[in-house]
Protein backbone atom coordinates (compact mmCIF):
# COMPACT_ATOMS: atom_id res chain seq x y z
CA UNK A 1 0.00 0.00 0.00
CA UNK A 2 1.20 3.12 -0.82
CA UNK A 3 1.75 5.79 2.18
CA UNK A 4 -1.03 8.24 1.73
CA UNK A 5 1.46 11.27 1.94
CA UNK A 6 3.05 9.61 -1.17
CA UNK A 7 -0.08 9.15 -3.30
CA UNK A 8 -1.07 12.32 -5.26
CA UNK A 9 0.30 16.19 -5.35
CA UNK A 10 -1.93 18.90 -5.62
CA UNK A 11 -5.72 19.23 -4.71
CA UNK A 12 -5.48 15.23 -4.72
CA UNK A 13 -3.51 15.88 -1.83
CA UNK A 14 -6.42 17.21 -0.24
CA UNK A 15 -8.26 13.99 -1.16
CA UNK A 16 -10.71 15.04 -3.95
CA UNK A 17 -11.12 12.82 -6.26
CA UNK A 18 -13.91 12.36 -8.93
CA UNK A 19 -15.12 8.88 -7.76
CA UNK A 20 -15.86 9.86 -4.08
CA UNK A 21 -17.23 13.30 -5.26
CA UNK A 22 -20.03 11.40 -7.20
CA UNK A 23 -20.50 9.40 -4.78
CA UNK A 24 -21.56 12.23 -2.03
CA UNK A 25 -22.97 14.08 -4.58
CA UNK A 26 -25.29 10.79 -5.48
CA UNK A 27 -26.20 10.36 -1.55
CA UNK A 28 -26.83 14.10 -1.18
CA UNK A 29 -29.30 13.96 -4.00
CA UNK A 30 -31.19 10.61 -2.98
CA UNK A 31 -31.64 12.70 0.35
CA UNK A 32 -32.47 15.66 -1.58
CA UNK A 33 -34.91 13.88 -3.67
CA UNK A 34 -36.51 11.93 -0.84
CA UNK A 35 -36.86 15.37 1.44
CA UNK A 36 -38.47 17.13 -1.54
CA UNK A 37 -40.87 14.38 -2.27
CA UNK A 38 -41.62 14.03 1.93
CA UNK A 39 -41.96 18.23 2.12
CA UNK A 40 -44.37 18.01 -0.58
CA UNK A 41 -46.21 14.83 0.08
CA UNK A 42 -46.42 15.90 4.09
CA UNK A 43 -45.02 18.81 5.82
CA UNK A 44 -46.51 21.21 3.09
CA UNK A 45 -49.90 20.11 2.77
CA UNK A 46 -50.22 19.31 6.57
CA UNK A 47 -49.15 23.20 7.19
CA UNK A 48 -51.43 24.46 4.44
CA UNK A 49 -54.15 22.59 5.91
CA UNK A 50 -53.09 23.57 9.63
CA UNK A 51 -53.03 26.98 8.78
CA UNK A 52 -56.33 27.07 6.26
CA UNK A 53 -57.74 25.30 9.76
CA UNK A 54 -56.54 28.16 11.98
CA UNK A 55 -57.43 30.73 10.08
CA UNK A 56 -61.06 28.83 9.87
CA UNK A 57 -60.83 28.63 13.40
CA UNK A 58 -59.79 32.31 14.25
CA UNK A 59 -62.27 33.21 11.62
CA UNK A 60 -65.59 31.54 13.32
CA UNK A 61 -64.04 32.86 16.33
CA UNK A 62 -63.88 36.14 14.88
CA UNK A 63 -67.33 35.52 13.66
CA UNK A 64 -68.79 34.33 16.99
CA UNK A 65 -67.18 37.88 18.98
CA UNK A 66 -69.20 40.06 16.51
CA UNK A 67 -72.51 37.70 16.99
CA UNK A 68 -71.59 37.23 20.67
CA UNK A 69 -71.81 41.39 20.63
CA UNK A 70 -74.50 41.70 18.65
CA UNK A 71 -76.41 39.51 20.86
CA UNK A 72 -74.99 41.68 23.61
CA UNK A 73 -76.48 44.97 22.10
CA UNK A 74 -79.57 42.54 21.34
CA UNK A 75 -80.06 41.79 24.80
CA UNK A 76 -79.00 45.11 26.06
CA UNK A 77 -81.82 46.69 23.87
CA UNK A 78 -84.22 43.98 24.88
CA UNK A 79 -83.54 44.55 28.25
CA UNK A 80 -84.13 48.46 28.45
CA UNK A 81 -87.34 47.82 26.77
CA UNK A 82 -88.15 45.49 29.14
CA UNK A 83 -87.16 47.97 32.06
CA UNK A 84 -89.37 50.76 30.55
CA UNK A 85 -92.59 48.61 29.56
CA UNK A 86 -91.47 47.74 33.26
CA UNK A 87 -91.62 50.88 34.80
CA UNK A 88 -94.85 51.96 32.46
CA UNK A 89 -96.80 49.13 34.21
CA UNK A 90 -95.12 50.07 37.66
CA UNK A 91 -96.48 53.60 36.80
CA UNK A 92 -99.83 52.32 35.48
CA UNK A 93 -100.29 50.42 38.73
CA UNK A 94 -99.00 53.25 40.89
CA UNK A 95 -101.64 55.20 39.14
CA UNK A 96 -104.31 52.82 39.18
CA UNK A 97 -103.82 52.10 42.86
CA UNK A 98 -103.56 56.00 43.71
CA UNK A 99 -107.20 56.44 42.08
CA UNK A 100 -108.22 53.47 43.58
CA UNK A 101 -107.24 54.40 46.93
CA UNK A 102 -108.43 58.11 46.24
CA UNK A 103 -112.07 56.74 44.87
CA UNK A 104 -112.28 54.42 48.21
CA UNK A 105 -111.59 57.31 50.25
CA UNK A 106 -114.16 59.49 48.19
CA UNK A 107 -117.07 56.95 48.48
CA UNK A 108 -115.63 56.34 51.91
CA UNK A 109 -116.08 59.84 52.60
CA UNK A 110 -119.52 60.09 51.01
CA UNK A 111 -120.62 56.85 53.17
CA UNK A 112 -119.64 58.86 56.21
CA UNK A 113 -120.65 61.97 55.32
CA UNK A 114 -124.30 60.26 54.74
CA UNK A 115 -124.60 58.30 57.48
CA UNK A 116 -123.37 61.29 59.49
CA UNK A 117 -126.08 62.93 57.71
CA UNK A 118 -128.64 60.36 58.05
CA UNK A 119 -128.02 60.14 61.77
CA UNK A 120 -128.05 63.66 62.24
CA UNK A 121 -131.49 63.57 60.69
CA UNK A 122 -132.92 60.57 62.94
CA UNK A 123 -131.27 62.68 65.96
CA UNK A 124 -133.58 65.64 64.71
CA UNK A 125 -136.25 63.40 64.37
CA UNK A 126 -135.91 61.72 67.49
CA UNK A 127 -134.95 65.20 69.08
CA UNK A 128 -138.44 66.08 67.70
CA UNK A 129 -140.01 63.65 68.48
CA UNK A 130 -139.22 64.03 71.91
CA UNK A 131 -139.92 68.01 72.09
CA UNK A 132 -142.95 67.22 70.53
CA UNK A 133 -143.73 64.79 73.08
CA UNK A 134 -142.11 66.69 76.45
CA UNK A 135 -144.07 69.31 75.52
CA UNK A 136 -146.94 67.70 75.20
CA UNK A 137 -145.80 66.23 78.90
CA UNK A 138 -145.29 70.06 79.85
CA UNK A 139 -148.91 70.94 78.92
CA UNK A 140 -150.38 68.36 80.59
CA UNK A 141 -148.55 68.96 83.73
CA UNK A 142 -149.09 72.80 83.46
CA UNK A 143 -152.83 71.91 83.31
CA UNK A 144 -152.36 69.52 85.86
CA UNK A 145 -150.80 72.04 88.04
CA UNK A 146 -153.03 75.11 87.14
CA UNK A 147 -156.02 72.97 88.25
CA UNK A 148 -154.83 72.23 90.95
CA UNK A 149 -154.02 75.75 91.59
CA UNK A 150 -157.15 77.17 91.43
CA UNK A 151 -158.80 74.20 91.84
CA UNK A 152 -161.48 73.98 89.49
CA UNK A 153 -161.83 72.17 86.29
CA UNK A 154 -160.54 74.44 83.27
CA UNK A 155 -161.53 73.56 79.79
CA UNK A 156 -158.74 71.19 79.02
CA UNK A 157 -159.31 71.78 75.23
CA UNK A 158 -159.50 75.35 75.61
CA UNK A 159 -156.76 75.71 78.10
CA UNK A 160 -154.68 73.28 76.19
CA UNK A 161 -154.69 75.65 72.82
CA UNK A 162 -153.85 78.46 74.79
CA UNK A 163 -150.73 76.76 76.65
CA UNK A 164 -149.79 75.70 73.17
CA UNK A 165 -149.82 79.52 71.75
CA UNK A 166 -147.51 80.16 74.98
CA UNK A 167 -145.22 77.40 74.14
CA UNK A 168 -144.79 78.25 70.66
CA UNK A 169 -143.94 81.62 71.38
CA UNK A 170 -141.45 80.42 73.88
CA UNK A 171 -137.78 79.77 72.74
CA UNK A 172 -137.47 76.35 71.44
CA UNK A 173 -134.83 73.64 72.81
CA UNK A 174 -133.00 73.71 69.84
CA UNK A 175 -131.64 77.19 70.77
CA UNK A 176 -133.03 78.30 67.50
CA UNK A 177 -136.12 79.26 69.40
CA UNK A 178 -138.26 82.73 68.37
CA UNK A 179 -136.84 84.84 70.03
CA UNK A 180 -137.14 86.76 67.30
CA UNK A 181 -141.08 87.27 67.87
CA UNK B 1 -18.08 16.03 51.46
CA UNK B 2 -20.07 14.57 48.26
CA UNK B 3 -18.31 17.41 46.31
CA UNK B 4 -14.84 16.20 47.83
CA UNK B 5 -16.01 12.81 46.46
CA UNK B 6 -16.83 13.85 43.14
CA UNK B 7 -13.79 15.78 42.68
CA UNK B 8 -11.37 13.10 43.86
CA UNK B 9 -13.69 10.65 41.92
CA UNK B 10 -13.26 12.53 39.19
CA UNK B 11 -9.10 12.73 39.60
CA UNK B 12 -9.10 9.26 40.08
CA UNK B 13 -11.04 8.94 36.83
CA UNK B 14 -8.69 11.11 34.66
CA UNK B 15 -5.18 9.11 36.39
CA UNK B 16 -6.47 5.99 35.38
CA UNK B 17 -7.65 6.96 32.14
CA UNK B 18 -4.21 9.15 31.64
CA UNK B 19 -2.09 6.14 32.72
CA UNK B 20 -3.84 2.73 30.66
CA UNK B 21 -5.85 4.63 28.47
CA UNK B 22 -3.33 6.32 26.51
CA UNK B 23 -3.58 4.93 22.16
CA UNK B 24 -0.89 5.55 20.24
CA UNK B 25 -0.23 9.16 18.54
CA UNK B 26 -3.35 9.37 16.15
CA UNK B 27 -2.41 9.33 12.47
CA UNK B 28 -4.05 12.43 10.96
CA UNK B 29 -5.10 12.44 7.10
CA UNK B 30 -6.71 15.16 5.27
CA UNK B 31 -7.44 12.70 2.67
CA UNK B 32 -10.28 10.33 3.74
CA UNK B 33 -8.63 6.64 4.05
CA UNK B 34 -9.54 4.29 1.49
CA UNK B 35 -10.42 0.41 2.88
CA UNK B 36 -11.32 -1.54 -0.34
CA UNK B 37 -11.24 -1.41 -4.20
CA UNK B 38 -14.53 -1.84 -6.12
CA UNK B 39 -13.30 -2.25 -9.73
CA UNK B 40 -11.66 1.44 -9.99
CA UNK B 41 -13.18 3.00 -7.62
CA UNK B 42 -11.61 3.11 -3.61
CA UNK B 43 -14.40 3.11 -1.65
CA UNK B 44 -13.22 5.35 1.32
CA UNK B 45 -14.59 5.12 4.90
CA UNK B 46 -16.47 8.44 4.45
CA UNK B 47 -18.36 6.77 1.39
CA UNK B 48 -19.12 4.31 3.94
CA UNK B 49 -20.27 6.49 6.64
CA UNK B 50 -22.10 8.83 3.84
CA UNK B 51 -23.83 5.67 3.08
CA UNK B 52 -24.73 4.94 7.00
CA UNK B 53 -25.93 8.29 7.31
CA UNK B 54 -28.33 8.26 4.43
CA UNK B 55 -29.47 5.19 5.13
CA UNK B 56 -30.13 5.97 8.76
CA UNK B 57 -31.93 9.81 7.75
CA UNK B 58 -34.03 7.01 5.24
CA UNK B 59 -35.59 5.05 7.92
CA UNK B 60 -35.77 8.29 10.44
CA UNK B 61 -38.45 9.46 7.70
CA UNK B 62 -40.28 6.62 7.21
CA UNK B 63 -40.53 5.88 10.61
CA UNK B 64 -41.65 9.70 11.13
CA UNK B 65 -44.08 9.52 7.96
CA UNK B 66 -45.24 5.95 8.60
CA UNK B 67 -48.67 7.53 10.39
CA UNK B 68 -48.69 11.34 9.75
CA UNK B 69 -51.39 12.97 11.09
CA UNK B 70 -52.23 16.23 10.93
CA UNK B 71 -52.32 16.20 15.32
CA UNK B 72 -48.71 15.30 15.56
CA UNK B 73 -47.47 12.32 17.99
CA UNK B 74 -44.06 10.76 18.84
CA UNK B 75 -41.56 10.83 16.51
CA UNK B 76 -43.78 13.31 14.93
CA UNK B 77 -43.67 16.00 17.03
CA UNK B 78 -39.97 16.12 16.88
CA UNK B 79 -39.65 16.30 13.26
CA UNK B 80 -42.81 18.39 12.67
CA UNK B 81 -40.98 21.09 15.50
CA UNK B 82 -37.51 20.80 13.85
CA UNK B 83 -39.15 21.33 10.19
CA UNK B 84 -41.67 23.59 11.37
CA UNK B 85 -39.50 25.92 12.83
CA UNK B 86 -37.12 25.74 10.03
CA UNK B 87 -39.93 26.51 7.53
CA UNK B 88 -40.79 29.43 9.54
CA UNK B 89 -37.36 30.52 9.59
CA UNK B 90 -36.78 29.97 5.62
CA UNK B 91 -40.13 31.84 4.58
CA UNK B 92 -39.40 34.52 7.03
CA UNK B 93 -35.82 35.37 5.08
CA UNK B 94 -37.05 34.41 1.52
CA UNK B 95 -40.52 34.88 2.07
CA UNK B 96 -43.70 32.48 1.73
CA UNK B 97 -43.17 31.83 -2.31
CA UNK B 98 -39.64 31.64 -2.61
CA UNK B 99 -39.22 29.93 1.14
CA UNK B 100 -41.28 27.12 -0.08
CA UNK B 101 -39.22 26.63 -3.68
CA UNK B 102 -35.90 27.03 -1.14
CA UNK B 103 -36.99 24.88 1.78
CA UNK B 104 -36.45 21.29 0.28
CA UNK B 105 -32.64 22.23 -0.90
CA UNK B 106 -31.98 24.21 2.37
CA UNK B 107 -33.63 22.27 4.70
CA UNK B 108 -31.52 18.98 3.29
CA UNK B 109 -28.44 21.00 3.80
CA UNK B 110 -28.81 21.86 6.86
CA UNK B 111 -30.32 18.24 8.41
CA UNK B 112 -28.01 16.28 6.37
CA UNK B 113 -25.00 18.40 8.08
CA UNK B 114 -25.79 18.32 11.61
CA UNK B 115 -27.00 14.84 11.64
CA UNK B 116 -23.15 13.87 9.93
CA UNK B 117 -21.72 15.79 12.23
CA UNK B 118 -23.22 14.44 15.16
CA UNK B 119 -22.89 11.23 13.98
CA UNK B 120 -19.49 11.53 13.61
CA UNK B 121 -19.12 12.17 17.64
CA UNK B 122 -20.45 8.72 18.25
CA UNK B 123 -17.87 6.21 19.78
CA UNK B 124 -16.31 3.98 17.31
CA UNK B 125 -15.70 6.95 14.59
CA UNK B 126 -12.19 7.33 13.50
CA UNK B 127 -11.13 4.50 16.28
CA UNK B 128 -11.97 1.37 15.66
CA UNK B 129 -11.11 0.26 12.04
CA UNK B 130 -8.00 -2.02 10.73
CA UNK B 131 -4.51 -1.71 10.47
CA UNK B 132 -3.15 -1.47 6.97
CA UNK B 133 0.69 -2.14 6.65
CA UNK B 134 2.47 -0.07 4.97
CA UNK B 135 5.65 -1.80 3.34
CA UNK B 136 8.24 0.83 1.68
CA UNK B 137 9.18 0.39 -1.94
CA UNK B 138 12.84 1.03 -1.84
CA UNK B 139 12.87 3.49 -4.32
CA UNK B 140 10.70 5.88 -1.75
CA UNK B 141 13.14 4.63 0.84
CA UNK B 142 15.86 6.06 -1.21
CA UNK B 143 13.68 9.68 -1.52
CA UNK B 144 11.76 9.95 1.42
CA UNK B 145 14.56 8.02 3.95
CA UNK B 146 11.57 5.98 5.80
CA UNK B 147 7.90 6.24 5.84
CA UNK B 148 6.56 7.76 8.74
CA UNK B 149 3.25 5.59 10.38
CA UNK B 150 2.77 4.28 13.40
CA UNK B 151 4.17 0.64 15.05
CA UNK B 152 1.81 -2.26 15.72
CA UNK B 153 2.08 -5.28 16.87
CA UNK B 154 0.89 -8.34 15.41
CA UNK B 155 0.12 -10.80 18.21
CA UNK B 156 -1.15 -14.19 17.59
CA UNK B 157 -3.97 -15.47 19.69
CA UNK B 158 -3.96 -18.91 20.85
CA UNK B 159 -3.65 -21.75 18.35
CA UNK B 160 -6.13 -20.94 16.10
CA UNK B 161 -4.85 -18.48 13.29
CA UNK B 162 -6.58 -15.01 15.11
CA UNK B 163 -4.28 -12.03 15.49
CA UNK B 164 -5.03 -8.95 17.30
CA UNK B 165 -2.97 -5.51 16.43
CA UNK B 166 -2.11 -3.93 19.15
CA UNK B 167 -0.91 -0.30 18.58
CA UNK B 168 2.33 0.52 20.53
CA UNK B 169 1.90 2.73 23.06
CA UNK B 170 4.73 5.46 23.14
CA UNK B 171 5.85 4.08 26.45
CA UNK B 172 6.36 0.89 25.81
CA UNK B 173 7.76 0.15 22.41
CA UNK B 174 11.37 0.97 22.49
CA UNK B 175 13.53 -1.35 19.62
CA UNK B 176 15.97 0.86 19.97
CA UNK B 177 17.23 3.40 21.82
CA UNK B 178 15.22 5.60 19.99
CA UNK B 179 11.92 5.45 19.71
CA UNK B 180 10.27 3.13 17.15
CA UNK B 181 8.38 5.86 15.33
CA UNK B 182 10.47 6.00 12.79
CA UNK B 183 11.22 9.23 11.57
CA UNK B 184 11.35 10.14 7.67
CA UNK B 185 15.00 11.68 7.84
CA UNK B 186 16.52 9.10 9.99
CA UNK B 187 19.62 7.29 8.13
CA UNK B 188 19.07 4.23 10.05
CA UNK B 189 15.31 3.86 9.14
CA UNK B 190 16.08 0.85 7.14
CA UNK B 191 17.52 -0.78 9.73
CA UNK B 192 15.07 -0.29 12.53
CA UNK B 193 12.43 -1.05 10.50
CA UNK B 194 13.67 -4.90 9.67
CA UNK B 195 14.50 -4.90 13.39
CA UNK B 196 11.04 -4.58 14.73
CA UNK B 197 9.66 -6.60 11.79
CA UNK B 198 11.29 -9.42 13.11
CA UNK B 199 10.14 -8.76 16.59
CA UNK B 200 6.75 -9.14 15.15
CA UNK B 201 5.93 -4.95 14.60
CA UNK B 202 5.58 -3.45 11.61
CA UNK B 203 4.58 0.09 10.64
CA UNK B 204 1.29 0.37 9.61
CA UNK B 205 -1.71 2.93 9.46
CA UNK B 206 -4.98 2.71 11.21
CA UNK B 207 -7.79 3.04 8.83
CA UNK B 208 -11.17 3.80 10.46
CA UNK B 209 -14.52 2.21 9.37
CA UNK B 210 -16.30 5.42 9.72
CA UNK B 211 -14.82 8.69 9.79
CA UNK B 212 -16.75 12.06 9.80
CA UNK B 213 -18.27 12.36 6.20
CA UNK B 214 -17.68 16.21 6.29
CA UNK B 215 -14.23 15.97 7.15
CA UNK B 216 -13.69 14.36 3.68
CA UNK B 217 -13.07 17.30 1.09
CA UNK B 218 -15.90 15.84 -1.47
CA UNK B 219 -18.80 15.94 0.93
CA UNK B 220 -18.49 19.66 1.66
CA UNK B 221 -17.73 20.19 -2.30
CA UNK B 222 -20.55 18.21 -3.76
CA UNK B 223 -23.00 19.62 -0.96
CA UNK B 224 -21.05 23.21 -2.27
CA UNK B 225 -22.14 22.28 -5.71
CA UNK B 226 -25.47 21.42 -5.46
CA UNK B 227 -26.15 24.52 -3.54
CA UNK B 228 -24.66 26.23 -6.56
CA UNK B 229 -26.60 24.40 -9.01
CA UNK B 230 -29.72 24.92 -6.82
CA UNK B 231 -28.83 29.08 -6.62
CA UNK B 232 -27.86 29.28 -10.18
CA UNK B 233 -31.28 27.49 -11.12
CA UNK B 234 -33.93 29.62 -9.15
CA UNK B 235 -31.82 32.87 -10.10
CA UNK B 236 -32.55 31.53 -14.23
CA UNK B 237 -35.94 30.45 -13.52
CA UNK B 238 -36.65 33.08 -11.72
CA UNK B 239 -35.74 35.87 -14.29
CA UNK B 240 -34.92 34.27 -16.95
CA UNK B 241 -31.57 33.13 -18.70
CA UNK B 242 -30.85 36.40 -19.99
CA UNK B 243 -31.84 38.50 -17.48
CA UNK B 244 -30.25 36.69 -15.22
CA UNK B 245 -26.42 35.94 -17.53
CA UNK B 246 -26.90 40.10 -17.69
CA UNK B 247 -25.64 39.87 -13.96
CA UNK B 248 -21.86 37.95 -14.59
CA UNK B 249 -21.96 39.59 -18.56
CA UNK B 250 -22.69 42.97 -18.68
CA UNK B 251 -21.65 44.89 -21.99
CA UNK B 252 -24.03 47.97 -21.37
CA UNK B 253 -20.55 49.86 -19.42
CA UNK B 254 -17.05 49.21 -18.22
CA UNK B 255 -18.11 49.42 -14.84
CA UNK B 256 -21.20 46.91 -15.68
CA UNK B 257 -18.86 44.84 -17.64
CA UNK B 258 -16.37 44.83 -14.20
CA UNK B 259 -19.17 44.71 -11.84
CA UNK B 260 -20.04 41.81 -13.99
CA UNK B 261 -16.98 40.04 -14.04
CA UNK B 262 -16.58 40.77 -9.89
CA UNK B 263 -19.97 38.71 -9.57
CA UNK B 264 -19.03 35.78 -11.45
CA UNK B 265 -15.75 35.58 -9.37
CA UNK B 266 -17.54 36.09 -6.28
CA UNK B 267 -19.89 33.02 -7.83
CA UNK B 268 -17.27 30.43 -8.17
CA UNK B 269 -15.26 31.81 -4.51
CA UNK B 270 -18.57 30.36 -2.73
CA UNK B 271 -17.77 27.52 -3.59
CA UNK B 272 -14.46 27.17 -2.14
CA UNK B 273 -15.64 29.44 0.74
CA UNK B 274 -18.50 26.70 0.90
CA UNK B 275 -16.45 23.82 0.58
CA UNK B 276 -13.34 24.78 2.58
CA UNK B 277 -15.50 26.66 5.50
CA UNK B 278 -17.36 23.11 6.62
CA UNK B 279 -14.59 21.14 5.65
CA UNK B 280 -12.19 23.11 7.96
CA UNK B 281 -14.31 23.30 10.95
CA UNK B 282 -15.29 19.47 11.29
CA UNK B 283 -11.72 18.30 10.10
CA UNK B 284 -10.66 21.00 13.15
CA UNK B 285 -12.90 19.22 15.28
CA UNK B 286 -12.00 16.34 14.52
CA UNK B 287 -8.42 16.02 15.38
CA UNK B 288 -8.68 18.82 18.49
CA UNK B 289 -11.16 15.39 19.58
CA UNK B 290 -8.48 12.55 18.39
CA UNK B 291 -5.56 14.75 19.82
CA UNK B 292 -7.17 15.58 23.44
CA UNK B 293 -7.84 11.76 23.04
CA UNK B 294 -4.63 11.15 22.60
CA UNK B 295 -3.84 13.06 25.89
CA UNK B 296 -5.91 12.80 28.43
CA UNK B 297 -8.30 9.99 27.12
CA UNK B 298 -10.73 10.84 29.90
CA UNK B 299 -12.82 13.82 31.47
CA UNK B 300 -10.63 16.76 29.40
CA UNK B 301 -12.37 15.61 26.07
CA UNK B 302 -16.13 16.21 27.19
CA UNK B 303 -15.82 20.11 26.85
CA UNK B 304 -14.33 19.42 22.98
CA UNK B 305 -17.18 16.97 22.41
CA UNK B 306 -19.70 19.63 23.81
CA UNK B 307 -17.69 22.40 21.85
CA UNK B 308 -18.44 20.19 18.69
CA UNK B 309 -21.69 19.57 19.08
CA UNK B 310 -22.19 23.19 19.58
CA UNK B 311 -20.06 23.35 16.08
CA UNK B 312 -21.81 20.82 14.04
CA UNK B 313 -25.19 22.43 14.48
CA UNK B 314 -23.50 26.13 13.61
CA UNK B 315 -21.72 24.92 10.51
CA UNK B 316 -25.10 23.07 9.10
CA UNK B 317 -26.87 26.18 10.04
CA UNK B 318 -24.30 29.09 8.48
CA UNK B 319 -24.35 26.61 5.13
CA UNK B 320 -28.31 26.60 4.71
CA UNK B 321 -28.57 29.92 5.76
CA UNK B 322 -26.10 30.93 3.03
CA UNK B 323 -27.44 28.86 0.26
CA UNK B 324 -30.70 30.58 1.42
CA UNK B 325 -29.81 33.80 1.51
CA UNK B 326 -27.61 33.61 -1.81
CA UNK B 327 -31.18 32.03 -3.42
CA UNK B 328 -33.12 35.02 -2.25
CA UNK B 329 -30.29 37.11 -3.53
CA UNK B 330 -30.30 35.02 -7.06
CA UNK B 331 -34.12 35.90 -7.67
CA UNK B 332 -33.80 39.75 -6.72
CA UNK B 333 -33.61 41.77 -9.46
CA UNK B 334 -29.92 43.10 -10.11
CA UNK B 335 -30.81 44.77 -13.13
CA UNK B 336 -32.70 47.53 -12.17
CA UNK B 337 -30.11 48.16 -9.13
CA UNK B 338 -30.32 51.73 -9.53
CA UNK B 339 -33.79 52.12 -8.03
CA UNK B 340 -32.91 51.14 -4.59
CA UNK B 341 -35.23 49.31 -1.79
CA UNK B 342 -36.92 47.62 -3.99
CA UNK B 343 -37.42 43.78 -2.46
CA UNK B 344 -36.55 40.27 -4.57
CA UNK B 345 -39.56 38.34 -6.21
CA UNK B 346 -41.80 37.23 -3.82
CA UNK B 347 -39.70 38.38 -0.97
CA UNK B 348 -41.76 41.01 1.38
CA UNK B 349 -40.09 44.76 1.72
CA UNK B 350 -39.44 43.83 5.39
CA UNK B 351 -37.52 40.59 4.90
CA UNK B 352 -35.75 41.77 1.85
CA UNK B 353 -31.99 40.56 2.47
CA UNK B 354 -29.20 43.37 2.13
CA UNK B 355 -27.70 43.59 -1.00
CA UNK B 356 -23.99 42.05 -0.22
CA UNK B 357 -25.09 40.19 3.24
CA UNK B 358 -22.76 38.06 2.81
Amino acid sequence: MVPVFLEAEGIGALGINLPALVAQLINFGILLILFSWVFKRFLFPMLDERKKRIEEGLQASEEAKERLAQTETEVAAEMSRARQEAQGVITQAQQASARIQEEGRESARADSEQMIERARQEIQLERDAAISELRKEFADLTITAAERVIRRSLDRKAHGEIIEEVLAEAPRGDGQGSSQN
Amino acid sequence: MNRRLAILGTLVVFVLGFLFLRGPTPHIAIKAEKLTDLGPIGITNTMITGWFVVALMVVLVFVATRKWELVPSGIQNFFEAALEAFYNLVTGIAGEENGRRFFPVVATIFFFIVFANWLSLLPGFNVVGWVGHETPEEEQIAAHGFVEGIVFEDLAIGPIDLHYIKPSSPGNLRVTNDSTVIKDDDPKGKDKFHEAEEEGKFVGELIPLFRGVNTDLNTPLAIAIVAFIAVEFWGISTLGFFTYGKKFINFSGPIDFFVGILELVSEIVRLVSFTFRLFGNMFAGEVVILMFTFLTPLIITLPFYGLEIFVGIIQAFIFAMLTLVFGVMAVSHHGDEHDEGHAPHGVPEADAVPEGAH
